[in-house]
């Protein structure tokens, strides 16, 4: 069997550009000052759940209003390893861990103020019907809950009626929908002409294995999205006014 | 269940290993050999979004795709070729969908033989409908309604029968996401085995009867969804060495589909089959850089260093500026697969068959363990337990991680995360339990507790 010098044929760029400092070290500077806040922060990125509701409890015993603490330490902590993973230093499966840690603080400091927290804004997310690919969505799902979004998931396998049912109950800021195969993703036209139908300018975000830009662009409430994580994104862009034609300028890339 | 277990190796050394040659040829279709000294291409590809709205326009759409792949193959002077139909759901679901398709298919292919000789087979990939919206229903309705579109597909035309099954995909989907390595291999190597057992005694009973070839399954919704969330060299959703992991697991799990009663040509997108011809014989066919047009890929040269089949993944029927997209495709797999033939009439087989795996055997390490002489010592680590499908599931998964590791004692170079994950999953793996009835009463508890959609009845429990 022959061998060669690997290093004169191939780069491995994800060894080359690697970052110095390691993802716990570079967390430990960002984490709050306050120490309450901070094993909260602590908790959420090391998404352990008890450790979250435990802190949590340190923090109201120690005169913390319990709602106040979803923004000021469980997103804080949140925020710190959507950070780590937009700087390429955490991975996916600890951006989930971390996320659920936080819903998990979500509900406790939701039960323990008797009050309703108040969500960034609201989104409608789907796998179109005659699909049960849903690990796009799953993802989806989480990355926006991080980002302190509101999620109506409606699982996989979804007729068009009853997406368009769940827009017009929820009056969400966006819909997200999926598809891995080509015969399905025309569910996406429906829902699109539906929804026009209707007088509801929501921004569709479609993604999946089989659907492309090209397809998408074709629809006038549709916006492409490849990468998983740029779908918080785009829900900030639309709070922040961005219309279909603006946004496909920012986050269409090809 | 008739199921034979592999014990020992079907290769005694992996230096016999080359493209083009299998220990057990497969014949099939319209005069075609698979594994029997040559290799062809196998086009893949799926309808355009409107075709799908009837079931006269599914039909003429493939007429046109398969018209259109033959016709290239006349023209640039190509001796054989294989069409696989990967079934849109419509085609599965209503059984007589399919099976106008195939006989559509194979009319058209008959004609090319008849007319230029041209040696040629049909391969079916239907679609695994027995996922429901709530849960998977792997062994109620849907399950009649696939095995009666075997039998359709089977006795209108297609030759090889294959499927892309779906068994534990709901629990790897979890376990995946929170890199739970007990849950991948209880996932794949458990649940996966189960049910490709389970399907593929009743599918190679199909074939039998209708005198078509039980060609084999791939881990296709797990191992390749590790592979996908993987991505690039740069792309931070898995690591690599974790999706080594899920990999390594599938060979035992596709495996199960041979023990009962298939015979290859493996399908393209396994690509795990070359550790499942070290171990069976079979033929297999494999994709690689011609999957671009689907994914993308860090193994695109490698893999083809033991194909029969030499494949792209499904692309999407439009127009290209050098003809259809199966043209085209059709046109890069063919000669590929000319190059490669070339390679075996001249003698050089072995030689070209390294070129081919050693330009990308540092390019991760998910090339690395299948490189063919890892690939080997996985397939060495699975006989050796054989008979105990979450034993061999285990120790594949370890001895993954074990060339791994000396390999990134040499030229494999891994990231300090890749380290990190890999001596994670190396010592999880180790301390996991020797018996599979603890095991899998272990893993059965934790998902039914966890998952509301988890049903152990799926898979006979």
């Amino acid at each position: 069997m022959i061998d060669i010098n690997p290093q004169r044929t191939l780069v491995r760029y994800n060894v080359k550009v690697e970052q110095e400092m390691t993802p716990e070290e570079v967390a430990e500077k960002l984490f709050p000052v306050d120490e309450a806040i901070r094993e909260v922060a602590r908790a959420v990125f090391e998404g352990d759940e008890d450790e979250v509701v435990e802190s949590l409890q340190n923090a109201i015993d120690k005169g913390k209003d319990p709602l106040s603490l979803i923004n000021d330490a469980l997103m804080v902590g949140m925020e710190i390893v959507s950070t780590l993973y937009d700087g390429n230093m955490l991975y996916l499966p600890d951006v989930i861990i971390s996320a659920q840690a936080m819903i998990e603080g979500i509900e406790f400091c939701k039960e323990r103020s008797g009050q309703e927290h108040e969500y960034k804004g609201k989104i409608v997310s789907y796998v179109v019907e005659g699909d049960i690919h849903d690990i796009g969505k799953k993802i989806v799902t989480v990355l926006l809950k991080a980002k302190g979004y509101e999620v109506i998931d409606l699982g996989k396998d979804v007729p068009v009626e009853e997406v368009i049912a769940a827009v017009k109950r929820e009056n969400p800021i966006m819909l997200t929908g999926t598809a891995l195969m080509t015969t399905t993703m025309s569910a996406f036209k429906d829902v699109n002409s539906r929804l026009l139908d209707s007088d509801i300018n929501v921004p569709v975000v479609c993604g999946g294995g089989a659907v492309t830009q090209d397809f998408v662009s074709q629809y006038d409430l549709g916006l492409y999205c490849e990468e998983a994580a740029d779908v918080p994104k785009i829900a900030d862009a639309i709070l922040k006014g961005f219309d279909v034609e603006r946004l496909r300028k920012e986050f269409h890339k090809h | 269940m008739d199921v034979k277990r592999y014990t020992k190796m079907a290769y005694d050394d992996f230096e016999d290993m080359v493209f083009g040659h299998s220990l057990y040829p497969v014949s099939t279709g319209f005069d075609l050999e698979i594994g029997a000294g040559y290799t062809s291409a196998e086009v893949n590809y799926a309808p355009r979004p409107s075709s799908g709205e009837s079931k006269e326009k599914l039909v003429a759409e493939y007429e046109k795709i398969t018209t259109d792949i033959l016709q290239r193959m006349v023209q640039v002077g190509f001796p054989s070729v294989v069409l696989e139909t990967e079934h849109v759901l419509q085609m599965t679901t209503n059984p007589e969908w399919g099976a106008e398709i195939a006989h559509a298919q194979k009319t058209i292919m008959e004609e090319y033989y008849d007319e230029y000789g041209i040696k040629c087979a049909l391969r079916n990939t239907l679609a695994d409908i027995r996922g429901g919206r709530e849960s998977l229903d792997l062994r109620g309705d849907p399950y009649d309604v696939l095995m009666e579109s075997f039998e359709q597909v089977a006795s209108s035309g297609a030759d090889m029968l294959s499927i892309e099954s779906l068994g534990g995909k709901s629990v790897f989907d979890t376990a995946i996401l929170h890199n739970d390595i007990p849950g991948i291999l209880f996932s794949i190597g458990i649940l996966g085995t189960l049910d490709v057992e389970f399907i593929w005694s009743e599918i190679s009973r199909i074939a039998k009867k209708n005198n078509v070839i039980a060609a084999g399954d791939t881990d296709c919704s797990q191992a390749n969804t590790a592979m996908f969330i993987a991505g690039g060299l740069l792309d931070r959703k898995l690591a690599h060495t974790m999706a080594i992991v899920a990999r390594a697991i599938s060979a035992p799990r596709s495996l199960a589909a041979y023990e009962a009663g298939a015979v290859g040509p493996g399908k393209d997108c396994g690509y795990e089959n070359t550790i499942i011809k070290a171990i069976t014989g079979v033929p297999i066919s494999q994709e690689g850089k011609a999957s671009t047009c689907a994914h993308s890929d860090l193994m695109g040269n490698l893999v083809m260093q033991c194909c029969d089949l030499w494949s792209n993944e499904s692309v999407e029927y439009h127009g290209e500026f050098g003809g259809t997209s199966v043209q085209c495709w059709g046109e890069t797999l063919s000669y590929d697969c000319s190059m490669l033939n070339t390679a075996i009439e001249a003698g050089y087989a072995k030689v070209f068959r390294d070129v081919l795996m050693v330009s990308d055997r540092y390019r991760d390490p998910q090339s690395f363990i299948l490189a063919f002489d890892n690939a080997y010592r996985i397939g060495e680590a699975i006989v050796k337990d054989g008979n105990d499908i979450y034993l061999r599931s285990k120790n594949a998964a370890i001895e993954a991680c074990d060339i791994v590791e000396r390999g990134s004692k040499g030229q494999l170079e891994l990231s300090k995360f890749e380290k990190a994950s890999l001596a994670n999953a190396t010592k999880i793996l180790h301390s996991l339990t020797d018996e599979k009835d603890v095991f899998i009463e272990e893993q059965m508890d934790k998902f039914k507790t966890e998952m509301d959609e988890f049903r152990p009845e799926n898979y006979g429990y």
